[in-house]
C-alpha cells in the first residue's frame, strides 16, 4: 500500500462554547480524491483550517505530512505544498490570469520580473487544463467557475502536492460543475491529492473517491463512494432518514397577488408573470440568467425601464424597497451576510429593522425589540440562547432564520425567496421548506429563485425558466422536471 | 434578572476601549491626588484637601470640555453610519469668526448671529452630506476638502485678522448658581461657576442618547453603519438617513462653536483648530468603531470628559504642553490597542474555561 501523504491523528479543536472537532483521524493518499461531507456545523470548515494551518488543533493531536510530524502554520503549509482554495475567491480582479497565478511568487530574471517566462508557464498549464481563456485574460472578467480554475492552475504551476477545495461549486452553473469535476480528475491523475468539500452529493459520487463523513465534530465513517448509496450517505450525515425532505403538500390556488407585465430593467427584459396566493412560483435558470436581478427589480431595489408591476391588482411604482415593504412584500436575499443581515448586531436588532417602515410609534423601547426577537426565536426554533446574541456568531441555518424573522415581523403577504437554502445543511433545509409550506397554507404568495434543482422541482407549483435576462419557458406543475427545466435553460427548446 | 444586571453595566462590559481609558484615568487621578497630598505635606506639613477634586475644578473640567463634548455627539452619529467629518474644527473657526464679525461689525444681534451660525453649519453639512450620500463618495476626502474650504472662507471674511468681542454673549455663560444666590455660591473658598452652556451640553447628550436608543432613526443609523446594502433592502433609505446624520452634526457643530467662542471671546482662526482631532479621539475612546455600526453616545460622553480630566490633571501637575500632547497621543493608542488586547485575552480565557468544562464532562462521562 501507498504511504499516506497527509495524516491527522486524534485531532480535536475547541472554541468558546463548542467542541468543533473531537478525536478526528484522517488520512490522504497521493493521487486520491478524498471528499468530506457533513451538515453545516459538522466541523468541515474547522478541519480544512487545521489542514491548511490556519487553526492550531488542541494539544494531544498529531499532524503528519509525508511521514514527518509537523506543527502547521499557513506559511509552512504552502511551503510543504498544500494549497487551500477557499469558498470566497482570492483573486485580484484587475490583474491578468498570469499575474494572479504568480502573485507574490514571481519568476525573476535578475531584478526584473520575467513576464515572458511566467506567461508561457501559465499558458501551458491553462492549456493542459483545457481552459477556454488565455493567460492574458483579466481575472475579474472570468466567471466564478473559471476563477476557480485559475487557482487550481496556480497549484499545478507550483507543483503543490495537496489541493484542498472548499465548496468549490457553490455558485456554479451546471456546465461549470462538469468542467470543474473534469479538471479535478485530471489534476489527480498527475499524482496530486485532492480534498474536496461539497454540499452537493452528486458531485461526491461523480468524483469516485473515498468519502469521510463528519457529524457534530465527530468522525462517522470513511468509505469509498462506490460502496455507498446516496441514501446511506445522507443518513450518515444527518443521523436520521431524510426521505421526507422533498415531499410537500399542495394548497388551493388563491387570487393573483403579484403580477408583472412586460417588465424590463436592471438587466432583465420583457418579463410577464402572475403569482398566486397559496402557491410557490419558481424561477429557474443558469447563474447569470437574471433571476436575482429580477427579484431586486420587483422589490424596488433597482430602477425599472418599462413595464408594469401590480400588487393585488393595483399598479405600483416602487422607488425604494421601503415602498415595497409597505405593500406587504418581503425579500429574502440570496446572500445573507452581505445583503440580509447586520452581523455585528443582536438577533433582536436584526428582527425589527424591516418593519420600521410600518411602525407609527415615535418612541420604541429596546424591550420591544427584544420581545420581537424572542418571539421569532421561539416560533422558528432558532438555536440561540436569547435575542441578545450577536448574529455573526450563529450558524448559516440559524442566520437564515433570523432573516426570516426580520420579514415575518413585517407581516407580509408576498415573499420573494432568492436561494432560500444556499449554504444551509440538510436538516435546516427541511425546516426552511416546512416554514415555506406553512406560509403557503396561510395563503401567502411565494416567489422563489433557486439554482438548486431538487429544490425548484419539489417546492414550486409553477416554474418560470429564465435565460439571458428573459423568460425561456413556463412550466405547469405536471410538467416540472429536472430535464424540462434544463432543456429550456440551456437550449430553449421543449422536450 | 441576570440579563438586567448585565445590561446595567453593559456600557463597560461591551466596550474594551472605554475600559482601558477608565483604568488609565483611575491611575492618573490617583497619581495627581498623591502628588498633591505629598506636596502639601512637604510644603506645609499638613494634609490638605487636594485642589484637583475641588468642586470648582470639577466644574472647570466640564466647562473646558463642553464644546468638544457636544461635537462628539454629532461625530458619534456620523461615525456610527460609517462615515467621518474632518471639517468640524475649521467650521468652528469659521462660524466663530462669523459670529464675532456679525455682532461687532455688521450690527446683528448676538442671538440672531448664533442662529445664523447654526444654520450655516447645517447648510455646509447639507452640501457635504448630499455629495457624500448621493454620489456615494468617501466622506474622508469630501470633508477634508470642506475643512480646507472653511479655513479659506474664515480667513477671507476676517481678512486674516482676529475679531475681538466685548462679552456680547455673556448670557450664554451666565452662572447657574447665581440663580440660587446672586452673591455666588462658594465651596472651599472658591466661587462655583456652572455656565448655562454646560447644562445645554447635558441636555443635548440626553437627547442624542434617547434618539439613538428609542427612535427609528437611531436604529437605522446603526443598521446603515453595519451593513448599508442589507439596510437598503430592509427598507431603510440609506442616502436620506446618512444626510440626516450630517445635518444633526451641523446643529451640534453650530452650538459647540458658539460655546467655544464664548470661552475664548475672540473670533480667530485658531478657535477650532485641531478640534476635530480631540472630538474624533473622544469618540474613538468611547468605543465607536471607525467602520460604523457599533458604539454609543454614553461612551463618547465619557470619552470626552476623561480626556478633559487627564488634560486638566496634567496642567495641575505643571506638565508642559509638549508633554501633554505626547501623553494624550499615547492614551489614544493605548485605548484602542489595549481594547483589542483585552478582547483577545477575554476570548482566550473563555476558551480555556470551556475547554476545562469539556474535559470535566468527559471525565465525568467516563466515570
Amino acid at each position: 500500500m501507498n504511504e499516506a501523504i497527509f495524516r491527522l491523528i486524534n485531532i480535536s479543536k475547541t472554541f468558546p462554547g463548542v467542541r468543533a472537532l473531537s478525536n478526528i483521524d484522517f488520512d490522504l493518499m497521493p493521487g486520491e480524491i478524498h471528499c468530506i461531507c457533513g451538515e453545516n456545523g459538522a466541523g468541515k470548515s474547522t478541519l480544512i483550517k487545521i489542514l491548511s494551518g490556519a487553526y492550531q488543533p488542541d494539544p494531544g493531536g498529531t499532524i503528519e505530512f509525508e511521514g514527518e510530524k509537523r506543527v502547521l502554520t499557513p506559511r509552512l503549509a504552502i511551503e510543504l505544498g498544500i494549497q487551500t482554495i477557499y469558498q470566497e475567491h482570492n483573486i485580484f480582479p484587475h490583474l491578468s490570469v498570469t499575474e494572479n497565478i504568480f502573485a507574490g511568487l514571481e519568476i525573476m530574471k535578475g531584478l526584473r520580473v520575467d513576464f515572458d517566462a511566467m506567461r508561457k508557464k501559465a499558458g501551458e498549464t491553462l492549456e493542459y487544463l483545457h481552459c477556454s481563456f488565455g493567460p492574458d485574460a483579466i481575472a475579474g472578467e472570468l466567471s466564478s467557475g473559471e476563477r476557480k480554475l485559475v487557482e487550481i492552475a496556480k497549484a499545478l504551476v507550483f507543483q503543490r502536492k495537496v489541493i484542498i477545495l472548499d465548496e468549490p461549486t457553490a455558485s456554479f452553473s451546471v456546465s461549470e460543475i462538469d468542467m470543474l469535476l473534469e479538471v479535478v480528475r485530471k489534476v489527480v491523475s498527475t499524482g496530486i491529492a485532492v480534498v474536496y468539500i461539497s454540499h452537493h452529493l452528486d458531485e461526491v459520487f461523480r468524483l469516485e473517491g473515498r468519502v469521510t463523513v463528519l457529524r457534530d465534530g465527530e468522525h462517522v465513517l470513511t468509505e469509498h463512494s462506490a460502496n455507498l448509496t446516496e441514501g446511506e450517505l445522507v443518513r450518515n450525515m444527518v443521523g436520521r432518514d431524510v426521505s421526507a425532505f422533498y415531499s410537500r403538500d399542495f394548497y388551493e390556488r388563491g387570487e393573483v397577488a403579484l403580477e408583472a407585465r412586460n417588465l424590463s430593467g436592471n438587466g432583465v427584459r420583457d418579463i410577464s408573470f402572475k403569482a398566486y396566493r397559496g402557491q410557490c412560483l419558481g424561477f429557474a435558470g443558469m447563474v447569470g440568467s437574471g433571476r436575482s436581478e429580477l427579484m431586486t427589480l420587483l422589490m424596488g431595489g433597482a430602477k425599472k425601464d418599462s413595464g408594469q408591476v401590480l400588487v393585488e391588482g393595483q399598479e405600483v411604482e416602487f422607488r425604494l424597497p421601503s415602498a415595497a415593504i409597505r405593500r406587504k412584500m418581503c425579500y429574502i436575499t440570496e446572500d445573507r451576510q452581505y445583503t440580509g443581515l447586520f452581523l455585528k448586531h443582536s438577533i433582536a436588532r436584526n428582527s425589527i429593522i424591516a418593519n420600521l417602515v410600518n411602525m407609527k410609534d415615535f418612541l420604541i423601547k429596546p424591550k420591544q425589540d427584544y420581545a420581537v426577537g424572542e418571539k421569532y426565536i421561539q416560533e422558528l426554533g432558532t438555536k440561540a440562547e436569547n435575542a441578545d446574541v450577536i448574529v455573526g456568531n450563529l450558524s448559516g441555518g440559524n442566520q437564515q432564520k433570523v432573516v426570516l424573522a426580520k420579514w415575518f415581523n413585517t407581516h407580509g403577504d408576498i415573499y420573494i425567496f432568492d436561494e432560500p437554502t444556499r449554504g444551509i445543511d440538510v436538516g435546516a433545509k427541511a425546516e426552511i421548506y416546512h416554514i415555506m409550506m406553512d406560509l403557503m397554507r396561510q395563503g401567502k404568495c411565494l416567489i422563489m429563485a433557486s439554482s438548486d434543482m431538487p429544490e425548484i422541482v419539489s417546492m414550486s407549483d409553477r416554474v418560470i425558466v429564465m435565460k439571458n435576462g428573459g423568460i425561456a419557458g413556463e412550466l405547469e406543475r405536471d410538467e416540472i422536471s429536472e430535464e424540462s427545466i434544463l432543456s429550456y435553460s440551456i437550449g430553449g427548446v421543449a422536450v | 434578572m441576570s440579563t438586567d444586571s448585565k445590561r446595567s453595566f453593559g456600557i463597560f462590559k461591551k466596550n474594551s476601549e472605554l475600559q482601558t481609558v477608565v483604568t488609565i484615568s483611575v491611575f492618573f487621578i490617583g497619581a495627581v491626588l498623591l502628588y498633591q497630598i505629598v506636596n502639601s505635606l512637604l510644603n506645609t506639613g499638613t494634609i490638605q484637601y487636594p485642589s484637583f477634586i475641588y468642586p470648582s475644578n470639577i466644574l472647570n473640567i466640564l466647562q473646558q470640555n463642553a464644546a468638544v463634548g457636544i461635537m462628539a455627539l454629532g461625530m458619534t452619529v456620523i461615525m456610527l453610519t460609517g462615515t467621518i467629518d474632518l471639517s468640524i474644527g475649521m467650521m468652528t473657526s469659521l462660524v466663530a469668526i462669523f459670529i464675532a464679525k456679525a455682532v461687532m461689525d455688521w450690527a446683528v444681534s448676538p442671538a440672531m448671529a448664533v442662529i445664523y451660525a447654526v444654520l450655516i453649519c447645517v447648510g455646509l453639512e447639507l452640501i457635504m452630506g448630499s455629495i457624500i450620500s448621493w454620489l456615494n463618495v468617501e466622506s474622508f476626502i469630501i470633508t477634508l476638502g470642506g475643512m480646507i474650504s472653511c479655513r479659506g472662507i474664515a480667513l477671507l471674511i476676517s481678512n486674516s485678522q482676529e475679531v475681538a468681542m466685548r462679552q456680547n454673549l455673556a448670557w450664554f455663560k451666565a452662572n447657574v448658581f447665581d440663580w440660587f444666590n446672586p452673591e455666588g455660591v462658594k465651596m472651599f473658598g472658591l466661587k462655583l461657576n456652572l455656565p448655562y452652556y454646560v447644562i445645554i451640553f447635558f441636555i443635548l447628550t440626553a437627547i442624542t442618547w434617547a434618539m439613538l436608543k428609542y427612535t427609528k432613526f437611531g436604529r437605522r443609523i446603526y443598521a446603515i453603519g453595519n451593513n448599508p446594502q442589507a439596510a437598503f433592502l430592509s427598507g431603510v433609505n440609506v442616502k436620506f438617513t446618512r444626510l440626516m446624520a450630517f445635518l444633526f452634526n451641523g446643529v451640534c457643530v453650530g452650538i459647540g462653536a458658539t460655546m467655544q467662542l464664548v470661552r475664548v471671546n475672540t473670533g480667530i482662526i485658531t478657535v477650532g483648530q485641531n478640534m476635530e482631532i480631540d472630538v474624533i479621539a473622544a469618540v474613538v475612546i468611547g468605543g465607536v468603531v471607525m467602520s460604523g455600526g457599533k458604539g454609543s453616545v454614553v461612551g463618547a460622553f465619557i470619552g470626552a470628559l476623561l480626556m478633559g480630566t487627564i488634560t486638566n490633571a496634567m496642567t495641575i501637575m505643571r506638565i508642559q504642553q509638549e508633554w501633554q500632547f505626547l501623553v494624550k497621543g499615547i492614551i489614544i493608542i493605548a485605548a484602542v490597542a489595549g481594547g483589542a488586547l483585552s478582547e483577545i485575552l477575554r476570548r482566550r480565557n473563555a476558551l480555556l474555561l470551556r475547554r476545562k468544562d469539556a474535559d470535566q464532562t468527559q471525565i465525568s462521562a467516563k466515570a
